[in-house]
């Protein structure tokens, strides 16, 4: 109830407010403004912490605007679980796979918050704790927790407005229209055809592929695969290609910050797969993958 | 005005209601820069099937007929409204592969001369992550992503 209510607050609501993210040492503050006045999402967020970058987003349309000295750089994304509309509307494979709880209250960025724990129903994933708005039903609050319960990340605002307006004078980058505009490269169309020669067996539970890209990967120059798995909360991302010549197969697995990373070889192909999950659900993931 | 512009950009109200916006606009005197950067965005935002080329190529030409308020700065003025447009968008994706070609250009990892698995743990596979984390639809890793992109497109 408080979830399916979060979730729809983020949408529905006009706000404005700064929040921060932090993974270990790492932090950065951001300013949101969301609008919806009944004729859809927009939101425009700002990086306030390092070089200067903008997203304008328009439902799960997203631009990110990052000027530079000569130029202003353009890619386009799609997103949809952005903090604070981190739980999805749909609940349903939330549900399944984490038990909620409600242990308590806190008061976030001069409001009052309903805590309410995602405890994970197996070792596949990490732990939520979530603050949602008494009044409102807003996020205010995410902790990713690890199976020793300790943090590895947090997003939090820190100060929050409610808004009722329905002008769009805010939409729009700030960004000096007199630059040269460069847009991201897209995958040139025709390197989307190779076959698929292979399938996926045995996903960890409660993980369900929700995309499937083939991109540029910086680095590379061929298309790579690229697969996305998400349990409603937490994603993971599987890339395969097929291995070049005289490439250096990478293999193992190691952990960064939240993330973690495994890679192997599959009939000459090189399988990495990273998320912020346990390293048994990125270890899972890859030997899911089974070649015809 | 502003979120019929919006809507607009994304294809979302027809032609003709196109046409009598942009009129509208003009006699409204809005600021180029404001039209510049809807266009930022809507280029941005926009796909490319025939019907939206089309769409754009009209505004372009539009534009184009009054170069003193909404042509942009650097460039000269068209003879051509339609070939100035394409030029610009040649122009702008040549940059793109260049801009991409200098990632490469970075980030080529050494080639070993052997042919042994490189340990992960050893020699992080940062375009990876840069990739998972610029389209996974969860929240946090999200904004690091902007980070770490920073970075390496300096």
């Amino acid at each position: 109830m408080l979830l399916d209510k979060a979730a729809h607050a983020a949408r529905d609501l006009s706000y404005k407010g700064i929040f921060m993210y932090q993974s270990g040492t790492n932090s950065r503050s951001i300013e949101i403004t969301h609008m919806n006045a009944g004729q859809g999402e927009y939101s425009r967020i700002v990086m306030l912490d390092g070089l200067p970058q903008e997203l304008l987003s328009q439902g799960s349309d997203i631009v990110i605007f990052s000027p530079r000295n000569e130029k202003v750089v353009i890619e386009k994304r799609r997103g949809k679980n952005l903090f604070p509309a981190l739980l999805p509307v749909n609940l349903e494979l939330v549900k399944a796979s984490y038990k909620a709880k409600v242990t308590g209250q806190e008061r976030v960025a001069g409001r009052e918050g309903v805590i309410v724990l995602l405890e994970p129903r197996d070792d596949y994933r990490y732990g939520y704790r979530l603050l949602t708005d008494k009044e409102f039903g807003l996020l205010l609050k995410a902790t990713t927790l690890n199976q020793q319960s300790e943090v590895i990340e947090q997003i939090a605002f820190n100060q929050l407005n409610l808004l009722n307006m329905s002008d769009m004078e805010w939409f729009k980058p700030h960004v000096d229209p007199g630059k040269p505009y460069v847009m991201e490269e897209e995958v040139p169309a025709g390197l989307a055809e190779s076959p698929q020669d292979w399938n996926l067996e045995q996903l960890p539970p409660g993980y369900r592929q929700i995309d499937h890209i083939k991109r540029m990967v910086p680095g590379k120059k061929t298309a790579v695969n690229q697969l996305i798995f998400s349990d409603g909360l937490s994603s993971v991302s599987l890339f395969i290609e097929p291995l070049v010549k005289g490439a250096r197969p990478k293999v193992g697995q190691t952990t960064v910050g939240p993330t973690n990373f495994y890679a192997n070889v599959n009939h000459g192909h090189q399988i990495v797969v990273v998320g912020e999950v346990p390293q048994a659900t990125v270890a899972q993931i890859a030997n899911s993958v089974h070649f015809k | 005005m502003k979120d019929q512009i919006s809507a607009l950009i994304d294809d979302e109200i027809s032609l003709q209601e196109a046409e009598y916006l942009y009129t509208a606009l003009k006699a409204e005197g809005e600021s180029r820069e404001c039209w510049m950067t809807y266009h930022l965005i809507g280029d941005a935002m926009r796909g490319s099937p025939t019907f939206k080329q089309d769409l754009r190529k009209r505004i372009m030409q539009q534009i184009d007929a009054e170069p003193a308020v909404l042509a942009p700065r650097n460039a000269k003025p068209a003879l051509e409204p339609v070939k100035s447009s394409r030029l610009w968008s040649v122009a702008a994706s040549v940059a793109a592969v260049m801009f991409v070609g200098m990632i490469v250009l970075q980030q080529q990892p050494q080639q070993a001369e052997d042919i042994l698995p490189m340990e992960i743990a050893q020699s992080l596979p940062a375009e990876y992550l840069q990739a998972h984390q610029s389209v996974v639809p969860s929240s946090a890793a999200y904004y690091i992503q902007s980070a770490a992109y920073t970075e390496r497109a300096k």
